[in-house]
């Protein structure tokens, strides 16, 4: 009978052997690298002679605004109150905020994790549907392996995939960023304002894997929806292009029904959970974090038993 | 007879309201190369895969060494080796990466098993080579190393020859033959082409709608019963009423110029004497063999009748 390693091991073979998977790699990078040439170009091109002077130019400005309104939401109000603090305290520690350092190109590759997202189902659609256009699937499942073994083996290779190109997006931001704002950057601290209203330095590092975290709640739900795609349809190409349309499509339409109320229980408004942090606004007022995590939880439950359904009590003919 | 390696209990599959698959019951032993011969559409693929669990069953029980696949589906699968219509493989891989996936299924395949199998298969020379270099006839060659790396008891092959070439069908038939003398192991085939199925088979079961036919040994099918003399005589008639002295009524039969009689090459002197005896010009006299194909006709055409 067949351990459940050695059919993991038979699905990474299958996506690192295949020329694609590099090219999607090679993509990555060099996506990276053109993201990061771009900002160091525009901070060159816009760079302020004295940060200084505009940085108290800018807490003059917001401080009259906080006196003026008096009809301002506290939301704001509180907002504005923590820019200055930050300000005051990136001039009295004469850090200037807005030079580029090693962790703001980390940070900017968080938000190339869509094009992780976009690559990875591009491989999860493939990993079921793929075996049936290849004409392959009689072999494989003609073994000692049961289907739902097979089906796990996949699916876990798929997030290890995933894994391998948050890591490589990661990396190479890291070394793009030390490259063009040097190394030294590395200890760069995180400068935030705690809920106790102080300033406080925090490991960027930390910063950055947080800020990647929920991208990669989003992640995960793609690829299993892709997943369970995969194991619908018995052409790759059909299962490829239905999970993108599905990806693509989903956040336009959930924009365009946010005044009806149901629309929070699709998937899609409830799968970018930074909606939730500071300074951003659910698509419904009514959305929480909870809500969200809750209505996410059940998707992927019925996303992988869909799938599951699917692949292990159909019937291969043909 | 030893032990069956392969037994199927009133196997059905129902699509709708039709068996595709009806009641099938029978016993493969082991060693045996045991055919499944039918027209198109017979429900010979079908059972295929209800065996190997591509296709689920509606009623019924397949036991491979005992062990049912229905109820120990990964149990039961280590004891075979599948080809499944053309053998399709993954085409990015090279032949040697592709047996190294299938090897990694089963416990105990080594790396010398691998090179033993391969070379028995004499792909040495190129099985370092991506599989889409291929031609039809390699791949066939693959497909059956990747099923025998294991040393199944019971190989299972399901239209083998669709596509293959001449030399390439018989090619795989001289596997076969080597796999069951040398490894010891049993084949079931399934095909249409009856030709191959003689060569190839030590019984055949002729299935028909779903439902079983008829199993024979190929070594009766040479027998007497399956062979006939055909007799053109300058008097038809007159030769016939002679003839019916000698056999049954049942055993004779007029096509064309020709008399049939259902008796094998032994009477032939007999009758030979008898109308020479009558002043009847024998024009032509000589034993027929009936093939596979003419059975498996008259089995098959006499069911549709009903």
């Amino acid at each position: 009978m067949s351990s459940l390693s050695q059919l993991i091991r038979n699905e990474n073979m299958k996506i690192y052997f295949r020329p694609r998977t590099w090219l999607m790699v090679l993509f990555l990078v060099g996506t990276v690298a053109l993201m990061s040439g771009i900002m160091k170009w525009d901070e060159s091109r816009s760079e302020t002679a004295d940060w200084r002077a505009s940085l108290t130019q800018q807490n003059e400005k917001m401080a009259l605004d906080l006196q003026s309104s008096a009809d301002m939401d506290e939301g704001s109000r509180e907002y504005l109150q923590e820019r200055i603090t930050l300000n005051d305290y990136h001039l009295s520690q004469n850090i200037n905020p807005d030079k580029l350092t090693l962790w703001s190109y980390v940070n900017s590759s968080a938000s190339l994790i869509i094009l992780v997202t976009l690559l990875t189902v591009v491989v999860a659609a493939d990993m079921i549907a793929g075996e049936f256009t290849w004409g392959t699937i009689k072999l494989l499942l003609v073994g000692p392996a049961s289907r739902t073994k097979i089906m796990l083996g996949k699916y876990i290779s798929t997030m290890v995939f995933a894994l391998l190109l948050l890591i490589v997006c990661f990396a190479a931001a890291l070394i793009a960023g030390g490259i063009l704002a040097g190394f030294d950057g590395l200890n760069t601290p995180d400068i935030y304002m705690g809920s106790d209203g102080i300033i406080h330095e925090g490991s960027m590092f930390l910063a950055s894997i947080e800020k990647y975290g929920y991208n990669v709640v989003m992640l995960v739900m793609y690829v299993t929806m892709a997943f369970m795609i995969s194991s619908a349809f018995r052409s790759s190409s059909m299962a490829i292009a239905f999970s993108l349309l599905c990806m693509l499509v989903g956040n336009t339409l959930s924009g365009l029904l946010s005044g009806y109320s149901w629309v929070k229980y699709l998937i899609f408004p409830n799968i970018d959970l930074t909606q939730y942090m500071e300074g951003a606004t659910p698509l419904r007022p009514e959305m929480t974090l909870g809500f969200s995590i809750a209505m996410l939880a059940i998707y992927y439950v019925v996303f992988q038993f869909v799938a599951w359904l699917l692949f292990t009590k159909r019937d291969v003919a043909g | 007879m030893t032990e069956a390696v392969l037994e199927l209990r009133n196997l059905t599959k129902r699509i709708g309201r039709r068996n595709i698959v009806d009641n099938l019951t029978f016993d493969i032993p082991a060693g045996e190369v045991f055919g499944f011969l039918g027209p198109n559409g017979a429900g010979k693929t079908t059972t295929i895969r209800m065996i190997v669990g591509l296709i689920s069953m509606t009623k019924g029980e397949v036991r491979i060494k005992g062990v049912s696949v229905k109820d120990h589906f990964e149990l039961a699968m280590t004891h075979v080796g599948a080809i499944v219509e053309n053998p399709e493989m993954y085409k990015f891989l090279t032949g040697y990466q592709n047996l190294v996936h299938f090897a990694r299924r089963h416990s105990g395949v080594t790396k010398q098993r691998i090179d033993e199998v391969v070379s028995m298969l004499g792909l040495q020379n190129r099985i370092h080579e991506k599989v889409k270099r291929y031609s039809l006839g390699m791949r066939q060659r693959l497909g059956v190393a990747q099923a025998i790396l294991h040393r199944p008891s019971l190989l299972i092959l399901d239209e083998p020859t669709n596509g293959l070439d001449p030399a390439g069908i018989r090619e795989l038939r001289d596997y076969l033959r080597k796999l069951t003398r040398e490894e010891g192991i049993s084949v079931i085939v399934s095909s249409h082409l009856l030709s191959e199925m003689e060569l190839m088979c030590d019984r055949v079961a002729i299935i028909q709608s779903g439902k079983l036919v008829d199993v024979r040994s190929m070594q009766d099918a040479s027998g007497a019963a399956q062979s006939k003399i055909l007799l053109e005589a300058g008097d038809p008639a007159a030769a016939r009423q002679l003839l019916s002295q000698l056999f049954d009524a049942s055993q004779l039969a007029v096509s064309g110029p020709y008399i049939e009689i259902a008796a094998d090459k032994s009477a032939i002197p007999n009758i030979a004497r008898v109308l020479v005896a009558a002043d009847i010009e024998v024009l032509g006299i000589h034993s027929v063999q009936k093939s596979l194909e003419d059975q498996f006709l008259e089995i098959t055409g006499g069911e549709m009748v009903v």
